[in-house]
């Protein structure tokens, strides 16, 4: 039966079988060796690949190091915030990954597609921030739902947080991205592109101890980059911490006193302008605020694009740090100097007396003394308590530009003070050489008339004139600003920073004790102009100062309060206490805040009232409100071409005795036997 | 029935060769579907091993009857086939694009493999009765094209290429058995280019067009669809000699490779098992093939021969274009690889397939 099972069978079926045999036998040999090419030849290689799919170095950054104040209270310090990112390569389902991202961040999810989307090659892999610091709410709702969201990872970073919001905005600075210049500058060896740093303040001088050093971790992730198993992790270096000379009960007072009177509106910026405060004895900043102000938390994951724009177009320059950027005329608060270099060449003595009719003559011009009523004979002292224009005109005049220059310097104006803050300004001050080499032109001598009382080209920063003020206060020693106090070097030991002097004054003291008793009757004397500084318990010293804005002739002699704000003059108050042994320094500037009496004595008031109410000298509740005393208000000096016949002045907006408040005060003015106008 | 003489004839080789390949394919699918937490055989595995019982039964049921008695059902059963396709036409739900699913409660069946073993019975009978050595003419295909054209088009109606492919390659199996001239090939091969071309341009859905291109060009970008291929390349070359070892290949085990468990189960394999493992499973595999084609030239009749080559043809082309696919050498289709890929239908029909070629060569000697 062999035989019929073969005729069944087609004639060379065998053949054929055999043939597909072979086929089969030489396509499994092809299989063998393209096995052998990838794993063999290429098998090392593809290892290598498989390798870096699975693990991933995760960077652990390190937390900074906290800022405190000079009683330990926390000012900046870090805390733990949960980050949303995406890893573009691993995103699968991606319609209804950020439709679901979408809804659980409540926010739109295209523009955040898009930036994935755009993402190419290797670029793809790494993980793309979606969402700094989630919600506690979003956070929940994200990890409840992150199985169903592949590529979706949250990571916990540090993240800094200041703890007083905009109260010492200025001084602690801002963090930011690196930018790419900063990345090829010395100092910024190791940083990588995206890393924040300190981009202003304290958090950019001090970015070397506050850094910190960053750790990592290899973790195994699987493809949807959820971590499977650690490998290793170097625990990263947290910051080092620093103690600020800052006193946290000094700097709210100082905010309190600019916001007094601005109700919590978040339209009204309140009042503008600058103070800082010193501890004369050792250059310490113990309080420094500049107005108005911003949350640094809002830079604190990289600030957003909106914010930035809002903060760099707002008119009022929250950015800018007043006490080191804000450059303005000194006003009369100049006239220190002058007094020191009169005194100091010998040009005047205490008992020079100078007639203030109300103006002064110099060339073809009248230059007006700010009370048109003249101050009749004043000696040295009077004039600084009563703050006399023309007396300093005169002296401003024989002492001549270039000598007023040398003894404003020497008294650190004109030049950085050095605090430890980035981009301080120097101010001005000007010589005659350096007129001619600025325009070309020759120094007029008229021109030393304006100079003589801080007006002109002179310019100031509200920091250098505490620096000199507190020069003046310690017996002639110049600081230079000290803000911070002690921190932890790389090796862990608490290094003091020391109080560092910058120069002495070129003036003897029996001549500063003359200037001294001067700022101290400016306060405590009736009809000083500083009486809005009175502290009880307390003797006051300080100038006032008001620096002209220019102005448009339309407002001459307008009143003030009916000139827009950008037009309005500044105010500056600068004082120290106690007047016979001073521990504080105040320089306040207002600006376009008016009159310096008015205006900046009061800011200055509160922070001195705060000063001594610690220290148990004053008792605090309501001895520290200003005590209301009538102040002689000193106007702008007028300085302009008058007709021979003198002409006539409209009326200047000056206080009167209705303007001040009633009560106490009658009673004083009744006992002192002094009127508002001496 | 099963007699003694019969028994005496048992093909030991043929089953054991399949035994060995089904337990390395389960326990290559444990590893596929392995959990990172859970210690507990995954559903896939379980799924896999009533299938397995299944086709156990099947595969006794496919060599108890001699086979000639089967000869006689041959067309009953492809019209059965047949016929359940058309019914997933109106019956199945869609699921990824395709309707190839009947779904009875927790069972999931899907006919188009099934159909290969009634297509193949089909083919048998055909080529039994007009034999292919007498066929000359490209004309003279009518008859074997007619049964091959009916289970290819309902499949292509299901709009599942793959395997519409698969099936029709089956058919092809019995290519080199016809006496048709060389010339006529060539027209014929004119005649495909025109259907390729015809079918790139309006039958094709744009991400089976893709998966052309990135066979053709891999890197072109490799995060989109070409992701698969790379990441299935690097398994298998990080498997290098020796392997990652069982459970620890990390391409696998961190879901790296896309369709692990189905269409890239080889690289799983290759990935934990090395060069040496991968060796050993294609070396099984041929002589599995090789073996199909001994008990075909050994058997009783053409019925036989023809069953048991188009059998052969059941296993090599998926085989073919699985292992072609996982290696980089063909585009990714959804093809799977028999006896190591999830999936019930197919274990089921594989162990049928390989009960008929038992009875096929159990009954060489019968008469």
């Amino acid at each position: 039966m062999r035989e019929r099972v073969g005729a069944g069978r087609e004639p060379g079926g065998e053949g054929r079988l055999w043939l597909l045999g072979f086929l089969i036998f030489a396509v499994f040999a092809v299989f063998l060796g393209r096995l052998a090419q990838l794993q063999l030849v290429e098998g090392a290689e593809l290892r290598t690949r498989s390798e870096r799919n699975s693990i991933r170095t995760v960077r652990l950054d390190a937390p900074r190091g906290q800022i405190l104040d000079r009683e330990g209270r926390v000012l900046a310090s870090t805390r733990p915030a949960f980050d949303l990112e995406l890893v573009p390569s691993e995103v699968r389902g991606s319609d209804l990954t950020y439709r679901a991202l979408g809804q659980l961040l409540e926010t739109d999810a295209a523009p955040i597609r898009e930036r994935v989307e755009r993402r190419r090659g290797r670029e793809r892999f790494q993980p793309l921030l979606v969402k700094a610091d989630l919600p506690y709410e979003s956070l929940a709702r994200i990890e409840t739902h992150r199985y169903a969201l592949p590529g979706v990872v949250t990571e916990i970073r540090p993240r800094r947080e200041y703890v007083e919001g905009d109260l010492a905005a200025h001084l602690l600075g801002t963090l930011g991205e690196i930018r790419a210049d900063q990345l090829e500058k010395p100092g910024f060896e190791g940083y990588r592109s995206g890393e924040i740093v300190g981009q202003t303040g304290l958090e950019a001088v001090l970015e070397p101890t506050l850094r910190g050093t960053a750790g990592g971790r290899n973790v195994i992730v699987d493809v949807a980059g959820r971590e499977v198993e650690r490998l290793d992790e170097v625990a990263p270096v947290p910051g080092r911490d620093v103690v600020l000379s800052i006193d946290m009960d000094l700097q709210r007072a100082a905010w309190d006193a600019f916001r007094e009177d601005h109700p919590e509106d978040p339209n009204d910026v309140g009042r503008l302008g600058a103070l800082v405060a010193l501890d004369p004895r050792s250059g310490d900043v113990l309080a420094m605020l500049s107005r108005p102000s911003f949350d640094p938390n809002s830079f604190a994951g990289g600030v957003d694009p909106k914010t930035w724009r809002a903060l760099l177009q707002d008119p009022h320059k929250p950015l800018q740090n007043r006490n080191i950027q804000g450059q303005y005329p000194p006003g009369s608060t100049y006239k220190i100097f002058l007094a020191a270099a009169g005194l100091e060449t010998g040009l005047v003595t205490p008992s020079t007396r100078v007639f203030c009719p109300g103006s002064f003559w110099y060339g073809n011009r009248s230059f007006r003394c700010w009370k048109k009523e003249g101050h009749g004979s004043v000696d040295l002292h009077t004039s600084l308590v009563r703050s006399c224009d023309v007396y300093y005109y005169a002296l401003g005049v024989r002492l001549g530009v270039d000598r007023i220059a040398s003894f404003a310097k020497a008294f650190n104006l004109g030049r950085i003070t050095g605090i430890d803050l980035p981009d301080e300004k120097p101010g001005l001050i000007p010589t005659s050489e350096w007129k001619q080499r600025r325009f070309g032109v020759p120094w007029y001598p008229g021109e030393t008339v304006s100079i003589s009382i801080g007006q002109g080209y002179d310019l100031t920063t509200p920091l250098q004139l505490a620096v000199s003020y507190a020069a003046l206060a310690n017996g002639g020693t110049i600081y230079e600003p000290r803000v911070i106090l002690r921190r932890r070097g790389a090796d862990g030991e608490i290094e003091e920073v020391p109080p560092v002097e910058k120069g002495r004054l070129p003036v003897r003291p029996e001549n500063l004790a003359v200037i001294r008793k001067a700022l101290e009757g400016v306060v405590e004397q009736p009809g000083g102009t500083g009486s809005k500084a009175r502290v009880p318990g307390v003797a006051v010293a300080g100038k006032t100062g008001t620096a002209q804005v220019v102005r448009l002739e339309k407002f001459q002699g307008v009143k003030e309060s009916k000139i827009p704000l950008e037009y309005r003059d500044h105010a500056w108050f600068v004082s120290y206490a106690p007047a016979e042994n001073p521990e504080i320094v105040v320089a306040v500037l207002s600006e376009h805040g008016g009159h310096g009496g008015s205006a900046a004595a009061p800011l200055a008031q509160k922070v001195l009232a705060r000063y001594f109410e610690k220290r148990g000298v004053v008792a605090p509740a309501k001895a520290q409100a200003p005590v209301p005393v009538p102040v002689e208000e000193e106007e702008d000096p007028v300085i302009e071409d008058v007709p021979a016949d003198g002409g006539s002045d409209p009326e200047p907006g000056a206080a009167t005795p209705s303007d001040a408040p009633p009560g106490a005060d009658a009673v004083r003015e009744a006992s002192d036997g002094s009127g508002p106008h001496g | 029935m099963v007699d003694r003489r019969v028994l005496q004839n048992f093909d030991w080789v043929l089953l054991g060769l399949t035994a060995t390949l089904v337990l390395l394919g389960l326990g290559n699918l444990v590893s596929a579907t392995h959990g990172a937490a859970s210690g507990d055989l995954s559903p896939e595995v379980r799924r896999q091993l009533l299938a397995l019982g299944l086709g156990s039964l099947g595969l006794l049921a496919a060599f108890a009857f001699d086979y000639r008695r089967i000869e006689r059902w041959a067309l009953p059963i492809y019209f059965a086939c047949c016929l359940l396709l058309a019914s997933t036409l109106v019956l199945a739900p869609v699921t990824r694009g395709n309707r190839a699913w009947l779904v009875f409660g927790p069972l999931r069946l899907q006919p188009s493999e099934l159909a290969k073993i009634g297509l193949v019975l089909a083919l048998a009978w055909t080529f039994h009765r007009h034999p292919a050595s007498d066929i000359r003419r490209l004309r003279e295909l009518w008859r074997p094209a007619l049964v091959v054209a009916l289970p290819v088009g309902l499949i292509v109606l299901q709009k599942d290429m793959g395997v519409a492919l698969l099936t029709l390659l089956v058919g092809a199996t019995y290519l080199p058995f016809v006496r048709v001239p060389l010339r006529a090939w060539i027209g014929v091969a004119g005649a495909a280019a025109l259907a390729v071309a015809g079918l790139w341009s309006f039958a094709l859905a744009d991400y089976q067009r893709q998966r052309i291109l990135d066979f053709l060009d891999p890197g072109r970008d490799p995060l989109a669809s070409g992701y698969q291929a790379i990441q299935s390349k690097i398994a298998i070359g990080s498997g290098g000699l020796l392997g990652k070892g069982y459970l620890a290949g990390t391409q696998t085990q961190l879901r790296f490779l896309p369709t692990q468990h189905t269409d890239f189960v080889f690289s799983v394999l290759a990935e934990e098992w090395g060069f040496v493992g991968s060796a050993v499973v294609l070396g099984l595999y041929l002589t599995l093939l090789l073996w199909g084609l001994v008990v075909a030239s050994r058997a009783r009749d053409g019925f036989g021969t023809m069953l048991a080559v188009g059998i052969v043809g059941c296993f090599l082309w998926p085989a073919l274009i699985n292992i072609a696919m996982v290696l980089g050498l063909a585009p990714v289709i959804g093809v799977t690889f028999p006896l190591f890929s999830y999936g019930g239908s197919s274990l089921i029909a594989s162990l049928v397939g390989i009960g008929l070629l038992l009875n096929v060569s159990m009954r060489r000697y019968m008469f």
